[in-house]
């Protein structure tokens, strides 16, 4: 070859490739590679550990090269071994066979689990293949093949590599390959036969060793012995409807919620099918002798009961349809739903919202007008009755999505209260406040950035998901959300408290919809208890009520509202009053107020703590120590305050936006300032009401009691006297405190303008409840559901107790905490960990079936019952797993009765088809041949024979080297291959 | 000014190991902006958070700044080991009724600045109360925190450098101190904090950009060649 010619000085080396042809410049790519790989030489490795094919690392690595245009692949696989052969590279080894040679020989890892099908048939732990890069191309035609395998030939005869080269012939779905090993003297040809058809004479142990030793051709006799190792593998599919107990949810049960069929706000589990498709049982005679058994047409030493070695694996059904992750990726496509709840229930819902409720409101309070009339057992009933009502009406003889049961019973569920006898009020709220239970479990609404398992929120999401997925699907998640917006409203007019919220302020924690909620329940509690006040206060003068009082949220609805708002926000501060509300709301009723408000205004006027102090003090909540005013050594009370506002992280960032938009001027920090002091001021006019007389020192003594400071001084006296002054700062000429203490008059926090518009922000809200999409409700509530899902995964785990999926388990939460906690978290993401979820409940439901099958709760005795447990999770995480005791042992046992009831199963099905001549029935079933062969046994024919033949045998010529021949041979019911390794020595022939 | 510095770096969990610096484009890194931070500054009312600020982002002093009231907002652009960094920070009043105002702030911020008045000890004994409520309210719990303990141009110390920073190592802060009249440290500390936050992951970047562990899909992949026997025959 061009490439190999001989350096003729140490500096210029010319290497003409000028006239080489396609075929000698593929054979140099070739061994090109094999040099960069560099696998030229001997390199003995220990001999092959039992099991290490499985146990150890197999690597590969890939290169392309071409034979003109056409591109193959070269790939190097091997299993990685400790490097402690280096040493022996150093000495020649001139006699030494190639590794690859001894190999063939070796018994240590017949039937490895799970390895290249060259590894499987050869017994090779290192090799390299070239291949057609493209997976449609193939060499198809005879001379291809030899011109492939010639060039192998020359490329290992060139470079001195001894790692076998094989070529991969026709399609590749037939992997068929044939290749070629060298060594010094010696080759070993790897050949290869496959066939749809088998040739009757090969379907047993005796026609194979005839073809074994054909191959050989040994010139000497007797024959050397032959080893034979032989595995038979039973396929066990039809035990599914004897063991597999998980029906699918009954629907029916549902309804109504009764006891024993799916309740809501639990989740299903589990999978619909069996989880486990089949049963592989491999029986191998691994050390046989030619002679000790009879395998031939006719007769059969191969019991499988008395095979030495049994092993078993699973085949796991391909993406199991499971409860949970349909219950979970079903919700997950609301998401991508665009319609309105308007377009789905096919009506103009909340444009008519106003009106409707008017009238119910107007209603109630009729109802409550003659005497406090407890209405509680109204909330539910009466909503699902207005609502229903309206359905027809808008939609004739259709029928509402979800029925009258079905959706009593969830409202049920959400709203507890509504069926309590007991009136409602503060404490039904109470009850529900979450037991604050700390676990680690509990507060995952944290990192998911969902909301408490036990609140409103979770339970409104599983609903939904549960309607989805049973009950009247979009439509009926529209229809809920439509009826719970409907409950919001009647609870917010009608003053009572939303269940199943911690109370206090919007939780940033939570996901926007439970910000929301408990948004409105807190204006909903500030309603409260300004109605009760003024119920209080009009209690001796009834006539004063008004009927329509309670209608008046409703009248605020709408949009004019709404703009007010947006056009306060544009327009920045112009005096101190527009940044508390527009509307002259106060904390107590007019009636009262007015009286007041003028003593109040009076004393503004006049100005002046002298005159102040002699008002009467008002709205205090508790003495401040020991201190006193300054001017006439009062006490100094501290005063009731109002509320700051509650914000949800909307609403927050809204704000903050506006305060950040102000910039960093001078003049923009004023006005920023200025925003935010509508509680100062109305602290102030609170701290003044409580204080007749006070000054700005003894307020900042409360509020900021390090800008005043104390000095002692000695007095003209020699006393000691303690002198005490405003800070530097706030002595600041015109400062806005200072600003604000003058404009602050003395007026109690009950009856100032209220810093918080409930009524507006729960129309805010309700409004935002309105308009939300069925899609929107779900990406809102999604988070939720994972919460569930996974809370549900990790109960059904620690039942099961599986290792490997309590990793997953973990990962899947520290994994989703980092997605859910951005605000539009990516559907792929999200997907992924649906995804996730729907692994562990497979991997959990084969646990399940696996445990089921091989009974291992029925087994008695404490040893056997441990040892099948741990067969049965080896199974689970394991490719094969070996049956201690084969046949005899104890799981072996369940095995042979598993495949004796399958078998029964088929004779009788067998005789079903007989009296039905049905061709398919017979096709299904198997050759005639075949159930005549197998009708007594208790196992099926095998679905797979495998054959490994070995000898040590000189060839070609009785003088040559005696060196390894194998021939491996595969026979399934379709499938038939014959791959032979022969050796011979290129010396001596 | 660098060597007043000390971090205390060893008990910060974030950031660890992980030394690449943020992924950009060279020609642009001039004129753009890596990343904006939300900055957070808390403590007790008096301690000088604002006047920090002030010299932060104005380099100046001024004597008679009015007692912050609700929030205050300010912003600054810094460059920190080639880093653009638009830092939104926002000022907060310390007084006790401002407080029920701020802990929505708390939300979304990559870093806060606990500030102490070392001339008062109250201040300082004060400074659990602020971490309480970092940790109620913080949505986050990679946030970088930091602890300033200002005006130490005064005479009157009450607060040993040594205790700071023994509290800054118990919760795994950054320490520093600091005068915002003598300009001592102050430029070093909101750099050192930005670089901190830089060098946490996951902390900064935007949602998109978001590297989070990838779970892979199947434990178990059908490797290339590899066959289960002839679990393709069966």
């Amino acid at each position: 070859m061009a490439a190999d010619s001989e350096p003729e000085s140490e500096v210029f080396e010319i290497t003409d490739f000028t006239t080489a042809s396609e075929w000698e410049r593929f054979i140099s790519k070739v061994e090109e590679v094999l040099n960069d790989w560099k696998l030229i030489g001997n390199s003995l490795g220990k001999p092959l550990e039992k099991g290490v094919f499985t146990s150890g690392t197999w690597e590969e690595k890939s290169d392309e090269i071409s034979f003109a245009d056409f591109k193959f692949s070269v790939t190097h696989h091997y299993l990685v071994q400790e490097s402690t052969d280096k040493e022996g590279k150093d000495e020649v080894l001139e006699d030494v066979i190639p590794q690859a040679m001894q190999d063939l020989l070796c018994m240590n890892n017949d039937f490895p689990p799970r390895a290249h099908c060259l590894v499987r048939w050869y017994g090779l732990r290192e090799f390299v293949v070239i291949a057609p890069a493209a997976n449609s191309d193939a060499v198809l035609s005879e001379s291809k093949c030899n011109l492939l395998l010639s060039s192998v030939s020359i490329a290992l005869g060139n470079t001195g590599c001894q790692v076998p080269l094989f070529v991969q012939i026709h399609h590749k779905w037939r992997r068929m390959y044939v290749g070629e090993c060298q060594g010094p003297g010696v080759r070993t040809d790897f050949e290869m036969v496959h066939l749809r058809k088998v040739p009757n004479q090969y379907t047993h142990l005796s026609g194979l060793l005839d073809i074994f030793k054909s191959k050989i051709g040994c010139p000497l006799t007797p024959l050397p012995p032959v080893s034979i190792a032989i595995r038979f593998t039973y396929v066990l599919q039809d035990w599914q409807q004897y063991f597999w107990p998980q029906q699918p949810p009954d629907i029916d049960a549902l309804v109504g919620g009764e006891v024993g069929g799916l309740e809501f706000g639990k989740l299903p589990f589990g999978a619909c099918e069996d989880p486990i498709s089949e049963l592989h049982l491999a029986t191998t005679w691994p050390h046989l002798t030619e002679g000790i058994i009879v395998d031939n047409d006719v007769y059969s030493d191969l019991d499988p009961i008395q095979a030495p070695h049994w092993s078993v694996r699973v085949r796991k059904a391909d993406n199991p349809q499971c409860l949970l992750g349909d219950f979970v990726t079903e919700f997950f496509k609301i998401c991508r739903r665009k319609e309105s709840t308007d377009e789905i229930l096919g009506r103009s819902t909340f444009e008519e919202e106003g009106r409707e409720i008017a009238d119910i409101t107007h209603a109630l309070s009729k109802l409550t007008e003659p005497a406090p009339v407890p209405i509680h057992k109204l909330s539910v009933s009466n909503m699902v009755h207005t609502a229903k009502k309206k359905i027809r009406k808008h939609r004739g003889v259709e029928e509402s999505p979800l029925n009258n049961d079905v959706l009593n019973t969830i409202l049920l569920f959400l709203f507890p209260d509504a069926a309590s006898e007991k009136p409602l009020d503060g404490t039904s709220s109470t009850d529900n406040n979450n037991p604050p239970s700390e676990s680690e479990e509990y507060n995952l609404y944290n990192q998911f950035k969902s909301a408490p398992s036990d609140s409103l929120t979770y339970k409104l999401a599983l609903c939904l998901c549960m309607i989805n997925l049973y009950h009247g699907g979009l439509k009926g998640v529209a229809h809920l959300w439509q009826e719970f917006v409907l409950e919001m409203r009647f609870r917010w007019e009608n003053n009572f408290l939303i269940p199943g919220l911690a109370s206090g302020p919007p939780d940033l924690r939570c996901c926007l919809l439970h910000q929301k909620l408990q948004m409105l329940n807190c204006c909903i509690e500030r309603k409260k208890a300004r109605d009760e006040g003024r119920k209080t206060n009009t209690s001796d003068n009834v006539t004063n009520t008004y009927p329509g009082d309670a209608g008046k949220a409703g009248d605020q609805l709408g949009p004019d509202n709404l703009k007010d708002t947006d056009k306060e926000k544009g327009e920045v501060g112009k005096s101190w009053d527009s940044w508390s509300d527009s509307e002259e709301e106060f904390f107590e009723c007019l009636s009262d107020t007015e009286e007041l408000k003028g003593n109040g205004q009076e004393g503004g006027k006049k100005g002046g703590p002298k005159e102040m102090a002699n008002l009467k003090p008002e709205g205090r909540l508790i003495q401040h120590g020991k201190l006193t005013l300054l001017h006439n050594g009062e006490p100094l009370y501290i005063p009731v305050t109002q509320e700051p506002a509650p914000m949800t992280e909307d609403l927050l960032e809204e704000q903050s936006e506006v305060l950040a938009k102000l910039g960093t001027s001078a003049e923009g920090a004023h006005l920023r300032a200025r925003m935010q002091s509508a509680c100062l001021l109305s602290d102030m006019e609170s701290f003044k009401a409580a204080n007749p007389g006070c000054f700005l020192e003894d307020f900042v003594r409360w509020y900021s009691p390090r800008d005043y400071i104390e000095e002692e001084t000695i007095d003209e006296k020699g006393n000691m006297v303690l002198k005490g002054e405003l800070s530097a700062r706030m002595k600041i000429p015109s400062n806005m405190w200072v600003e604000a203490w003058e404009t602050a008059k003395p007026i109690p926090a009950r009856r100032q303008r209220r810093l918080f518009d409930d009524t507006r922000e729960a129309e805010k809200v309700l409004h935002y409840l309105a308009v939300q999409k069925p899609a929107d409700l779900a990406r809102h509530l999604l988070p939720c559901v994972i919460h569930a899902a996974v809370l549900k995964v990790k109960e059904e785990e620690s039942l099961e107790n599986i290792s490997s999926v309590k990793k997953i388990i973990k990962q899947m939460i520290s994994h989703s905490s980092k997605v859910l906690h951005f605000p539009n978290p990516e559907d792929k993401k999200l997907e992924e960990i649906i995804h996730q979820i729907t692994n562990v409940e497979a991997i959990i439901a084969r646990a399940r079936s696996l445990k089921a099958k091989f009974g291992t709760e029925r087994c008695e005795q404490e040893e056997e019952k441990e040892d099948l447990e741990r067969f049965v999770s080896c199974l689970l995480e394991q490719p094969e797993v070996l049956v201690i005791g084969a046949g005899r042992g104890h799981a072996g046992r369940i095995i042979h009765k598993l495949f004796v009831n399958a078998q029964r199963l088929t004779e009788s099905s067998d005789e079903a088809a007989a009296m039905a001549p049905a061709e398919e029935e017979l096709k299904r079933t198997g050759s005639p041949e075949e159930r005549r062969q197998n009708s007594v046994s208790d196992f099926p024919p095998p679905a797979g024979r495998e054959l490994i033949l070995r000898s040590t045998v000189p060839r070609p010529a009785p003088y040559s080297r005696a060196l390894p021949q194998r021939m491996y041979s595969v026979l399934t019911r379709e499938d038939f291959r014959l791959a032979g390794a022969f050796s011979s020595d290129t010396s001596f022939f | 000014m660098r060597g007043q510095l000390c971090l205390v770096k060893g008990w910060l969990s974030a950031g660890e190991g992980w030394l690449a610096g943020p992924e950009r484009s060279r020609g642009r890194m001039d004129e753009d902006v890596l990343t904006t931070l939300k900055i957070l500054i808390i403590g007790e009312s008096g301690v000088g958070k604002s006047s920090l600020l002030l010299r932060f982002t104005d380099d100046t002093f001024d004597p008679e700044l009015a007692a912050t009231i609700g929030v205050d907002f300010k912003v600054k652009t810094i460059s920190v080991d080639g880093n653009k960094a638009k830092l939104a920070i926002w000022d907060t009043a310390g007084q006790e009724r401002f407080r029920t105002l701020t802990p929505s702030y708390y939300r979304g911020a990559q870093g806060v600045i606990l500030v102490y008045d070392v001339t008062r000890r109250d201040t300082f004994v004060k400074l659990d109360n602020w971490l309480n409520e970092l940790e109620t309210y913080c949505t986050r719990n990679d946030i970088v925190n930091m602890l300033v303990g200002n005006k130490i141009d005064k005479e009157n110390r009450e607060v040993d450098r040594n205790e700071g920073l023994k509290f800054a190592r118990k919760h795994s802060m950054l320490f520093i101190e600091a005068s915002a009249k003598t300009c001592d440290g102050v430029q070093c500390a909101f750099e050192e904090l930005v670089e901190k936050i830089i060098q946490t992951p996951g902390l900064w970047e935007s949602e998109n950009q978001n590297k989070g562990v990838k779970l892979s899909h199947r434990e178990e992949g059908h490797g290339g060649g590899a066959c289960g026997g002839y679990c393709s025959v069966l």
